[in-house]
């Protein structure tokens, strides 16, 4: 009687450990014993930490066992390297919850190995990288160029003149954007910027995402304001990067909303997580570009032309967010107006449990 | 009496464009396509300001900065980094190496205009 369960684990291309509800192993397949360099005998009853030097597994782990089941996303990528034999490792970490007879016995891990992957996207990061600087050179002239000429320093223009050289400006704008953008979501994309997370003060970086725009929705006669809680407790965050995903939210809502139209950023407290949204009384997305707005190079057309936008803020959005562990998404109504949401973990669980 | 520059660059169209703007506003300009000839000049007379690319042909920006700073002679010249390399890295060994400003490509003339009164205060031309 053949074991196909035996086999199929003996040949799986994942290193898998069955762990304890301390994180100890109590299992691990073939794949984990050659990757992590131990046998099956010397890794049962050790912290699973320890063992591939995945330190991330121990959060992850803490909340599948708080609340049955993990939450979306798994951490993406992993980075290790083997202590045995030095190599660096990238992986992709599953965890899913193991019970018998009813009874939640501990977790299985399941890695994948991304490595190769991993050093490809890194390889094209670089590529994007030496193609960014290549474009900045040449627009340097441009710009400087339009500009003077723009400012009539390279001679008188005629009314028509200034209209084309102003056209040629914002389209010089654009093009720096584009490739500003570019850049920042190619780093993000291949992992080369890390999110440096630290215990921030939510309240703070919706002050700081706010500040630059409240002048420009002055000018534009929209109401911008801001819903926050008092006490709040602190969140896991990149503050910079966080603050830029904000200031983005915020900006897209003044290109899309009227004069006279409101902007509101909210915080909403949730038990795991802390809720941002951004709320304008604007167009409104239409329902055949909601699904892919968070995708690169997608701009809703409005009814008026939109000034600015390379339509990677949204896809450079969502990398952040997800990157912190969290998830953003947009609720919308055509003529009413639309809310992007994200949500961030929690820095401190305690916080919340009293 | 107007504040003198040394621009150390060798793209012949951003030395144009860089030239033409800060004539515009009564900068005197002096050029260096490399670092060798950036610290020929500097032997010859000590400019009020260096606007420095780090893509250099021959020795590198980078290199270049070390010396200037690291030299009792020159290391009071105020210096900016023009450049094309956008990454927070290079910003922060341009800056680690003495760099008093750090500008990415491209810039508006209004932006090196502003940047520039920081670190020549004393000129009293029209903008």
């Amino acid at each position: 009687m053949t074991d196909w369960n035996g086999l199929a684990l003996q040949h799986i291309s994942d290193a898998l450990f069955i762990t304890d509800r301390a994180h100890n192993i109590v299992w691990l397949n073939p794949l984990a014993e050659e990757i992590f360099g131990i046998n099956a005998g010397e890794g049962r009853g050790r912290p699973v930490t320890e063992i591939t030097g995945i330190e991330q597994l121990t959060p992850l782990l803490e909340e599948l066992h708080e609340q049955g089941t993990p939450s979306e996303p798994s951490f993406e990528k992993v980075e290790t390297v083997i202590r045995f034999s030095g190599r660096r490792y990238f992986f992709k970490v599953a965890v899913a919850p193991v019970s018998r007879e009813g009874v939640s016995i501990g977790a299985l891990v399941q890695l994948t190995d991304i490595t190769r992957f991993y050093e490809m996207e890194k390889f094209k990061g670089d590529y994007i990288s030496i193609i960014s600087h290549e474009f900045r050179t040449p627009l340097t002239s441009v710009v400087l160029g339009v500009e003077m000429l723009r400012q009539g320093l390279l001679g008188e223009l005629n009314e028509r003149g200034e209209e084309v050289f102003d056209a040629i400006g914002d389209d010089c704008h654009r093009l720096t954007k584009l490739v500003d953008n570019l850049l920042e979501l190619s780093r993000i994309e291949s992992g080369t910027i890390y999110i440096q997370a630290e215990p921030v003060d939510a309240a703070e970086l919706v002050r700081e995402a706010i500040r630059p725009l409240k002048i420009q929705a002055e000018k534009k006669g929209i109401s911008l304001l801001t819903e926050v809680p008092e006490a709040l407790p602190l969140v896991a965050a990149d503050f910079n990067k966080t603050v830029w995903v904000l200031t983005n939210l915020v900006g897209n809502a003044l290109r899309y909303t009227e004069a006279g139209g409101t902007i509101t950023v909210r915080i909403r407290v949730g038990t795991w997580r802390l809720y941002f949204s951004v709320q304008d009384s604007g167009c409104g997305i239409p329902p055949e570009y909601r699904d892919q707005i968070f995708e690169k190079f997608i701009q809703v057309r409005g009814p008026a032309r939109r000034k600015g936008g390379a339509g990677l803020g949204l896809a450079i959005a969502k990398e952040i967010v997800t990157a912190h562990g969290g998830e953003i998404w947009v609720e919308s109504e055509v003529g009413v107006g639309s809310t992007f949401t994200f949500s961030f973990p929690l820095f401190r669980r305690e916080e919340i449990m009293g | 009496m107007g504040k003198r520059i040394l621009l150390v660059e060798d793209e012949k169209n951003i030395i144009l464009g860089v030239r033409t703007c800060l004539d515009a506003v009564g900068y005197e300009v002096e050029i260096a396509e490399n670092g060798e000839l950036a610290m020929e000049a500097l032997q010859r007379s000590h400019p009020d300001l260096i606007l420095l690319d780090l893509m250099l042909p021959k020795v590198n920006g980078f290199e270049v900065l070390e010396s200037l700073k690291s030299d009792p002679e020159t290391e009071t010249i105020p210096v900016v980094v023009l450049t094309a390399k956008a990454e927070e890295e290079d910003r922060q060994r341009a800056m680690g190496l003495g760099a008093d400003a750090y500008m990415t490509k491209p810039f508006k003339p209004q932006e090196l205009w502003d940047l520039l009164k920081n670190y020549l205060p004393d000129d009293d031309k029209e903008q």
